[in-house]
């Protein structure tokens, strides 16, 4: 079990993200020391169409592309609405907020604390990934999609 | 005396808004220029320039049946011609959307005719047949119930109406059918349905918040103009909601 005191917050901004500016903020929050864990939340951007008279045929969309974040590469489904983190303690809070305050000039955003991420398994998770899943990973992605989360190494 | 429709209450200029466009008298201001062609090509029900597609033989040549009204109703043109019936669906932003989907269906009743809408929470659809359908659509796509960053022409996929815009102000469109181009024109690359287009098509400058704010039938707190604030059309709300509840339990006169 997940030591369940872990802060979480939840950055909120006023408008969606696009890659490139998605990009560069989780560039500057990989490199603030004390986060555990990290997740951007979205409305989709299907490589298909899902509904319609057009259902199942190609649908090119130009914010659904590969973003670097430190020495990793992501590969962005959806549309950067918001980023939920897990931090060692309250003090990475601060830190963040400071961040943001520099980063976000054009429109406002929120910092909401909170519980945003699963701490402990689920059924679907227990059924996926077994009994002795790494609880690190769990909530981090979609269980019925193949895709697992990404690390991130950063220099500090 | 006649009867003279009051169209809505309110004193806010968003009331003011929805009663202007549901007004037939009043003309809605022109803000953009688009094409026939470019209509047809957005709705994708036909290719440019073909004939149109018909269901069922034009009136003069069948025999109408002796009845008194359709002798009173003339026909549309659509129906005259025999065409298929068709649709537009369009979804609108909660941020300042110059209409919105019950706005849209009071609206085109009181000003179009042989029109069948249906209206839902985020998008609003009109079906009618086809050519009456590309007139009505270049009506709601020039004049000012229509913006080209937060109104969006869908057809099927219309999740956006409630969501954060995107950076650049376009309400998020997962098929991302219009794109904001680096000359600050909106362009269709794709129709209705999400098909891919063979030339974009522009449908015009994204308006000004303060526009927008002028032009809005849609309260909202934040960045519009609050619901509260309109004291008569709260008070007529909450009389149809008083008369609404005494009249689930059925008041009788002894």
């Amino acid at each position: 079990m997940m030591n369940a005191t872990f802060p979480q917050v939840r950055i909120v901004p006023l408008r969606m993200l696009k890659p490139e500016t998605a990009e560069r903020l989780l560039n500057m929050l990989a490199g603030i020391a004390g986060i555990r864990r990290m997740m951007i939340h979205g409305p989709g951007l299907p490589k298909k169409v899902p509904y319609g008279p057009a259902r199942g045929s190609p649908n090119p969309h130009s914010d659904r592309r590969a973003i670097h974040v430190g020495d990793a590469e992501i590969a962005l489904r959806i549309a950067a609405g918001e980023i939920i983190l897990e931090v060692e303690d309250a003090s990475v809070i601060e830190e963040i907020r400071s961040l943001c305050d520099g980063f976000f000039t054009g429109f406002s955003y929120q910092l909401q604390e909170g519980r945003f991420m699963k701490t402990a398994p689920t059924l679907v998770d227990y059924a996926k990934y077994g009994p002795r899943a790494d609880t690190m990973f769990i909530g981090l992605a979609d269980p019925r999609n193949g895709e697992g989360p990404v690390l991130i190494r950063t220099e500090r | 005396m006649a009867y003279k429709p009051q169209y809505g209450p309110g004193t806010s200029i968003v009331a003011a808004n929805r009663r202007k466009q549901m007004n037939p008298g009043q003309k809605l201001e022109k803000v953009r220029s688009v094409t026939d062609e470019d209509i047809v090509l957005i709705l994708g029900h036909r290719a440019p320039g073909s004939a149109y597609p018909s269901a069922h033989p034009p009136l003069a040549e069948q025999q109408e049946p002796n009845c008194p009204m359709r002798k009173l109703v003339k026909p549309t043109a659509g129906a005259t011609a025999g065409d298929r019936v068709r649709y537009i669906q369009f979804a609108d932003s909660m941020f300042n959307a110059p209409s919105q989907p019950y706005q849209r269906t009071y609206t085109e009743c009181y000003r179009f005719r042989g029109i069948d809408p249906g209206t839902l929470s985020g998008r609003q659809i009109v079906e009618c047949r086809e050519r009456d359908l590309e007139k009505y659509a270049k009506d709601l796509i020039e004049t000012e119930m229509f913006d080209p960053a937060l109104v969006g022409i869908r057809g099927a996929t219309v999740h956006g109406h409630s969501l954060r815009l995107a950076e650049d102000g376009m309400m998020f469109d997962m098929l991302q059918r219009d794109v904001l181009g680096e000359d600050g024109v909106v362009k269709y690359v794709k129709n209705q349905i999400g098909e891919p287009l063979d030339r974009a098509v522009a449908v015009g400058k994204p308006m000004d918040q303060k526009w927008l704010k002028a032009h809005t039938t849609i309260f909202h707190s934040l960045v519009g103009t609050s619901y509260r604030d309109d004291t008569e059309y709260v008070e007529y709300i909450q009389r149809i909601h008083s008369l609404r509840t005494k009249y689930g339990f059925m008041p009788k006169e002894e």
